[in-house]
């Protein structure tokens, strides 16, 4: 080839390394300041409530030194007054509550589901967003329309009353059943979405097929249709169970002080008789319970039909 | 970079037969000097190097998918720096040059329209950047847009083009500029294959009219062998041989080349004797000295058949052999045969069938012919 | 698709989920409707509890106190989190190895799966720390509006990653190639691309403000009372009352007309375009 000398300006290398370093720059400046933002406002303070967890309590609630894993017993039920099962009940009721929740949840999206799917395309749009919708105004607001409902003056706690079934000038909430109801209002939106982009995408085909080969009604679905949901189900599943469990609102507003869930006992810790290790105790334990149900299920979903990767 | 109102039409550039050694600048050259381009993980795209492209050329970059031609072709625009070596331009070396100083414009495989912006915005959008002024811009655009047809699509969105109407569009936006080099990047890998006949002519009719230096990366042979002065066939990483495409085509330098562009018989040597080649399909009588060639390598098309006549056991010449029809193909403009001889295969291809009047059929016996001048022996 | 479903199945599709969509609305139609009770003092005229609220000095205050709030947080929620996206979808060619590649992703998504009680609490606890530290960030709008940002800057990252991971990724070398440096690329290209999701991002970061409780809740102080802890106060305290009723109408009401606007926006919308590209 040619051997001619080309000019070739001594800066270029020079150039050249410049610009690579200004674009890792510009990286970490464009990202930066957010990331920043949020270990500082958040990562940290995390990190402070779970190291709380080890301290001991001081006068005012307050964590004081020396370390201790004292708050942790105080979780499993110890106290002063010797051991008592009420946390463990906390707990367990929180768990039947969010589990409940789904199956509830499930129950309804399903027909409902299928129904909107089963209108003109033009319409679905619309009936979707009427099912979202409740879901946009505030949580407050929502749960507080079930107190109205529910109320020791409402229409359904009289007919409970007239029924028997509640004593006289009470009301339906606050209450277990009242929760159950809050609970399932505010969370069907988080499982009919994910329901919804699922069986959008169903490949009836397979439905036909299915009929094809003679099965109908009830295993037609379990066998052709239900399969094909499977992810937008376990999305869902994850995306009520999960916040119902770790709920505030509901619990507070419609269960009252003798139907706690672990979202109200542990709010109590930080505003009415502050005891902070014992609360963040407590939020390690929410933390931790579930992560392992997250895994518990991320695990149990991996079957050979393969719907791990299609969740989320 | 060539001034704005440089007239754009200059005569084509023929087809050089040899490449010249470099002296002044001149625009639209573009010379690689052991270029490489190695990536993290040490993957070798590029390995050193070394093309001399001419002013005016349509050069094609040609090899299978990872050869690193694409690569090659985004260090000349700039997208990617080299390791080593240089990207000269016009006589200008590129080191440290970002893109958008370069006197190059690409198009790219995937045609990058801008999607807010309208046709005839996103063909003015480089004249644009450059502060043209716009009565001239406008006229640019219009004129570009007329030259290839598009003027209808003016006020258009891209996403509202079929394929081949952004394939005009992105090449609009690129020659519009009156680069001294524009490169090519399988510009018409996605379209059908009617759409991509009638462009590939186009495009070179285009490259002709407008005289600037098109660098051409394709995997397709047939798109190299139709549209190129000039070929430079790439295998992971090095170059395999560059040079006008009938060189390249009828006097391969390796086995790869041969194999890669168009099909060939290719025979492995196993001995010589006295000017002649034994091979698996019988002992090959050359035009030339062997010298220590590994393959000897025919095209399809130099083979010749003939009727088995009764006289099969006189010769009329030179590398006659009985064979046998194994396989035939009607491909319409042609023929293609498997025949086989002496329990070797060979693929040949019959271009004249109407002139003959003859086609053979599978399991029929033939004369096969074969010119010693058409034998090629090949390297490696 | 349609036919794949018998007329008796869709008959009983219809009947279960009518009453789901009763229920959806029934005791947002209540509350409405027991909004409009009679005053004590039986002037009457059902706009009463309305009238009330309008002249109330608290929840004007709160009303107002929301509103700044959103907007603010927004803002800087909204710049916070664009820049975060630019640097995520940066971060994606780069040959990071490993686990410090996933970091970025891990901590951008902390504030989005981070159970709202212990997101409040955790900002309860450092704002108070500080606090006692340095005298500085005192429970108030403040430390809810840091919050704020906190939660809403993920999400616009979210949303302009999005957009832009849509994009050609040959896109920005084809204004390089096209004479466009860094700086007028970004000007050019990038903005223009971009705003659709930047306008969303911030509509989204505004309405997470208005609406948040939880957080908002833990993080206040005195004086910062926002609509939605106005309400749960007023609640909590006395329970159902027909002055919340009609607070709970107005809010109800602006959500309700807000959605079906834009669902009815985006449908023109996509009528009109459809016109437009017609053949």
């Amino acid at each position: 080839m040619s051997e001619a000398v080309f000019p070739v300006d001594p800066r270029a290398g020079m150039a050249a390394r410049a610009e690579a370093f200004g674009r890792r720059m510009r990286l970490w400046i464009t990202a930066g300041p957010g990331l920043a933002w949020i270990i500082l406002f958040l990562i940290i303070p995390s990190a402070v409530l779970l190291a709380i967890g080890f301290f001991s309590i001081g006068t005012y609630g307050n964590p004081q030194l020396p370390l201790t894993v004292e708050p942790f017993r105080e979780v499993a039920g110890y106290s002063i007054l010797g051991w008592s099962p009420g946390n463990l009940i906390v707990i367990f009721r929180s768990l039947l509550q969010a589990v409940l929740a789904a199956a509830l949840t499930i129950a309804l999206a399903y027909p409902l589901v299928f129904f909107i799917i089963a209108r003109p395309p033009a319409a679905r749009p619309l009936l979707l967003l009427l099912v979202i919708l409740p879901s946009w105004t505030n949580q407050v607001v929502r749960t507080y329309a079930w107190m109205e409902l529910l109320g020791p003056d409402s229409g359904l706690a009289h007919a409970a009353q007239s029924a028997g079934l509640l004593a006289p000038h009470l009301g339906l909430f606050p209450g277990v059943l009242a929760m159950q109801i809050g609970l399932v209002y505010n969370y069907l939106p988080y499982m009919v979405v994910p329901l919804y982009a699922a069986a959008e995408r169903l490949d009836w085909s397979m439905v036909e097929a299915g009929r094809d080969l003679y099965a109908s009604g009830v295993r037609l679905f379990r066998h052709t249709v239900f399969p094909q949901t499977l992810p937008g189900l376990l999305s869902g599943i994850i995306l009520v169970a999960i916040p119902a469990f770790g709920d505030y609102v509901v619990p507070t507003l419609l269960g009252g002080g003798k139907s706690m869930m672990i979202g109200s006992l542990i709010a109590s810790q930080f505003l009415e008789t502050p005891n902070w290790p014992y609360g963040a105790a407590l939020t390690i334990f929410m933390l931790v319970f579930t992560c392992a149900g997250l895994i518990a299920f991320r695990v149990l979903s991996r079957r050979p039909g393969g719907t791990e990767e299609s969740m989320m | 970079m060539i001034p704005a109102d440089a007239i754009s039409e200059r005569p084509g550039a023929g087809r050089p037969a040899a490449p010249r050694q470099a002296a002044a600048p001149r625009h639209g050259s573009i010379v690689l000097d052991r270029v490489t381009r190695i990536f993290p993980g040490r993957i070798t795209a590029v390995d050193g190097v070394s093309l001399s492209i001419e002013p005016g050329e349509f050069f094609t970059l040609l090899g299978p998918s990872g050869c690193g031609k694409t690569t090659l072709l985004r260090m000349i625009a700039g997208f990617e720096t080299p390791d080593a070596g240089h990207v000269v331009i016009s006589g200008r070396a590129m080191d440290g040059m970002p893109p958008h100083k370069r006197p190059v414009n690409t198009v790219f495989q995937s045609y990058a329209l801008f999607p807010h912006l309208t046709v005839a915005k996103n063909i003015d959008f480089g004249l644009r950047m450059r502060g043209l002024p716009k009565a001239e811009r406008r006229r640019r655009v219009e004129a570009m847009m007329a030259l290839l047809q598009i003027g209808d699509l003016a006020d258009r969105n891209p996403t509202q083009l079929s394929g081949g109407q952004r394939q005009r569009v992105a090449l609009a936006r690129a020659l519009v500029n009156e680069s001294e080099v524009v490169l090519l990047d399988e510009p018409l890998s996605a379209l059908d294959a009617k759409l991509r006949a009638e462009l590939q002519i186009e495009l070179l009719r285009m490259q002709k009219r407008l005289g600037m230096t098109f660098v051409f990366v394709t995997h397709d042979q047939h798109e190299a062998l139709v549209m190129s002065d000039r070929i430079a066939v790439m295998d992971r990483g090095r170059l395999r041989q560059v040079g006008p495409v009938a060189d390249v085509y009828e006097k391969p330098r390796d086995v790869f080349v041969a194999e890669f562009l168009g099909l060939s018989n290719i025979f492995p040597v196993t001995s010589i004797a006295g000017g002649c080649l034994d091979t698996p399909v019988g002992r090959l009588a050359l035009a030339a000295a062997p010298g220590n060639a590994g393959h000897a390598m025919i095209r399809p098309e130099k083979i010749r058949l003939d009727s088995a006549g009764p006289d099969m056991a006189t010769p009329h010449g030179p590398n006659q052999f009985a064979g046998i029809v194994r396989e035939a193909i009607y491909m319409g403009a042609s023929s293609q045969y498997r025949v086989e001889v002496n329990g070797g295969q060979l693929v040949v291809l019959d271009t004249n069938v109407s002139a003959r009047d003859r086609s053979w059929q599978a399991g029929e016996p033939v004369r096969v012919s074969i010119d010693p001048a058409n034998i090629v022996l090949v390297g490696q | 698709m349609n036919h794949s479903m018998g007329r008796s199945i869709r008959r009983i599709l219809l009947a279960a989920s009518l009453p789901v969509y009763a229920l959806l609305y029934a005791p947002l139609a209540l509350i409405a409707i027991f909004s409009f009770a009679p005053a004590p003092a039986a002037s009457g005229h059902g706009l009463y509890w309305y009238a009330e609220l309008i002249r109330a000095p608290e929840v004007i205050a709160a009303f107002r106190r929301s509103i700044m709030l959103a907007i603010g947080s927004s803002l800087l929620g909204t710049v916070l989190g664009t820049m975060m996206g630019f640097g995520l979808y940066r971060f994606r060619d780069r040959q990071a190895k490993g686990w410090l590649a996933a970091l970025p992703s891990l901590i951008i998504y902390t504030p989005i799966i981070m159970p709202s009680l212990v997101f409040g609490i955790s900002e309860l606890i450092f704002f108070n720390f500080l606090h006692q530290a340095t005298g500085l960030l005192a429970a108030g709008l403040l430390t809810m509006g840091i919050a704020h940002v906190t939660f809403q800057a993920p999400y616009v990252a979210l949303v302009v990653f999005a957009r832009l991971s849509g994009l050609d990724a040959n896109l920005f070398e084809a204004a390089q190639d096209l004479y466009a440096d860094g700086w007028r690329s970004f000007v050019h290209l990038t903005l223009p691309i971009v705003r659709p999701a930047l306008i969303g991002g911030c509509l989204l970061a505004f309405t997470l403000s208005i609406d948040d409780f939880t957080i908002s809740y833990f993080t206040a102080g005195p004086g910062s009372t926002t609509l939605p802890i106005y309400i749960y106060s007023a609640v909590a305290r006395k329970g159902v009352s027909p002055d919340i009723n009609a607070l709970a109408t107005l809010m109800i009401s602006a959500v309700i007309g807000v959605g079906l606007l834009q669902y009815a926006f985006t449908r023109n919308r996509a009528r009109r375009m459809l016109a437009r590209t017609g053949g």
